[in-house]
């Protein structure tokens, strides 16, 4: 039986007229992932911030985290969580050692243990060698760590990561989900944002789903992607064949989703597939195991929302 | 769920430091390029205009002109600096840097962000007090005496009073600006007239009667009579009341800053 460490139920946020988020609610086991998918304005980030106080929630809802209320007891939540932005936000005057240590004294750390917690920091993050580096010569990557550095101070047993690695290269992202799931196996609760599928199927043990400050979707990546999505997908982006195989009587168990020239064929048996693409003289198509990419776009639609 | 233990997150106190202990190493880090201005100003300001319109004027109030200006700046030092500090300062932390996104995910609430930042005004209010002092001390050593000694080395401590004074007012101004261009308004609209009007420059009883009561209305001029009556050793109970205004306006500012500041930073 598993500690149940974060509680949330019927949060509604809305900025004026815009409903950023709607009758939320969710929980969140102690030491595991918990993701939060959708596009950009579907109030994921608002989600995150009304948890440690920094925005707030109004109306009937409650909020539990770690047994405390954020409206009312945000410095304890604070004290135990760590907060990684969506926007890099280090202090450029300072350099990376500085950067850490003006943070050890919000959580008041002890100068001998915010040295040692800094160098281990450093290391863990693979940032040793820039331990007195000046921040405006990091990388986009190492500012990243150096925010993730930051967020683990003082050992949170709460990580609350905003898009952890939007924007960055393959090879940093790796590293940072390998960290995260390092910091798992040791106990900490990690919340995050993301917009790529990947990092959700790599990370996380429940997802949600948002779109216009709703959660569609619900569940473990896995069982997402088996009860949500037929299991193959045939795409075709050729704009004539993909016209003429709309214009076509599909076989039956095949789902066609069309947005302008892009047609993809949805099937969970991959033979009805293959057999419509050998009618094509053409290597203009794709055809492949679905994935929580497709699961994302079925949910929330593959057209642009006037928030995005 | 609820945890055993309670959780020793920082006390008030301690949370106030730590964000003026933030914004004092940022200052310090490039002490040079942030702390030697504070030294030239008031020698190009003397020079200018003590130096070259004194000559024409000889006395003003009953003290030769140069002192007069002298004991002004004094005042003004922590006016422009927490005024600065509080407007273009706070903006660009909140606004572009984004610096109060990672400190308020800190167990700092917004208030204690606004109050220690406002600390942090009045802190460089002294510096920049004790700055021009300084100034004045070595101009003394040379001969050239621009302020009455030894009085005026308790201008610095005033210089906190003045520094939080404009640092609540300039906050409570950051609070409804939306593009940083708009500070233009508030310093060539209030602080610029305010420094000419509030006997600085010349005495309040120069400007025509319908216009004194204005004067006396306007926070400078309270800090700057109760500076020149420290130093001249003319003790007045009218000083007893420029205090009781400083402190009413900074307690009432204050709260106005905190309250609207607060509202912008937790949405």
């Amino acid at each position: 039986m598993t500690d149940t460490v974060i509680q949330v139920r019927n949060i509604s946020k809305s900025f004026g007229t815009v409903h950023a988020v709607r009758d939320l609610s969710f929980s969140v086991a102690a030491a595991s992932c918990f993701g939060f998918l959708g596009p950009n304005g579907a109030g994921k980030t608002t989600m995150m911030k009304m948890l440690y106080g920094r925005s707030r929630f109004e109306g009937a809802g409650t909020m539990d985290i770690f047994g405390f209320d954020p409206r009312r007891e945000e410095l304890a939540i604070k004290f135990l969580s760590g907060v990684v932005p969506q926007e890099d936000n280090l202090d450029d005057e300072l350099d990376v050692t500085q950067n850490l240590w003006i943070y050890s004294k919000f959580y008041r750390l002890s100068a001998v243990t915010a040295r040692q917690r800094i160098a281990e920091l450093l290391e863990f993050m693979e940032l040793s060698e820039k331990s007195h580096a000046n921040i405006r010569e990091l990388s986009g990557g190492m500012k990243r760590r150096l925010v993730i550095a930051r967020a683990l101070l003082n050992q949170p047993r709460l990580l609350i990561l905003d898009e952890p690695t939007t924007g960055l290269d393959p090879q940093v992202r790796h590293l940072i989900w390998d960290k995260l799931r390092q910091l798992k196996k040791q106990g900490t609760t990690i919340l995050l944002t993301t917009h790529y599928m990947e990092e959700a199927f790599a990370l996380c043990d429940e997802l949600i789903i948002m779109d216009r400050g709703k959660a569609i979707l619900e569940g473990p990546p896995r069982r997402l992607l088996r009860d949500q999505i037929e299991r193959y997908v045939l795409e075709v982006v050729e704009g004539e064949i993909a016209a003429a195989l709309s214009r076509s009587a599909l076989p039956s168990g095949v789902r066609a989703d069309t947005v302008q020239n892009d047609l993809r064929l949805f099937a969970d048996d991959i033979e009805v597939l293959r057999k419509l693409t050998e009618q094509f003289h053409s290597d203009h198509f794709h055809l492949r195991q679905t994935n929580l990419e497709d699961v994302f776009l079925k949910a929330t639609g593959r057209r642009l929302h006037e928030t995005q | 769920m609820r945890p055993s233990e309670s959780v020793p997150y920082p006390p008030l106190a301690w949370r106030l430091y730590s964000v003026w202990y933030r914004h004092m190493r940022v200052y310090t880090r490039n002490l040079f390029s942030n702390g030697l201005p504070p030294f030239l100003e008031p020698l190009i300001f003397l020079a200018g205009v003590g130096l070259g319109l004194g000559q024409f004027i000889g006395t003003m109030d009953g003290v030769p002109y140069i002192e007069f200006l002298g004991v002004g700046l004094l005042v003004t030092a922590g006016m422009w600096t927490a005024s600065f500090e509080c407007t273009y300062g706070t903006f660009i932390r909140m606004e572009f840097e984004k610096v109060y996104d990672g400190m308020l995910a800190a167990p700092i609430t917004a208030r204690d962000l606004i109050v220690g930042e406002l600390i942090w005004a009045g802190t460089k209010g002294i510096f920049f007090t004790f700055a021009v002092l300084v100034v004045f001390l070595i101009l003394a050593l040379f001969g050239y005496r621009v302020i009455p000694l030894p009085q005026a080395l308790l201008t610095p401590l005033f210089g906190f009073l003045v520094g939080l004074m404009f640092g609540t007012m300039s906050m409570f101004v950051t609070s409804f600006v939306k593009v940083i261009n708009h500070f233009n308004f508030y310093f060539t609209g209030l602080l610029s007239p305010m420094f000419f009007f509030s006997g600085v420059v010349f005495p309040l009883s120069q400007l025509p009667r319908s216009l004194q009561w204005v004067a006396e209305l306007v926070p400078l001029t309270h800090p700057t009579r109760l500076v020149r009556g420290l130093c001249s050793g003319r003790y007045d109970w009218i000083l007893l009341a420029d205090l009781a205004y400083i402190l009413a306006f900074i307690a009432v500012m204050g709260l106005l800053a905190v309250r609207r500041l607060q509202k912008r930073m937790i949405r």
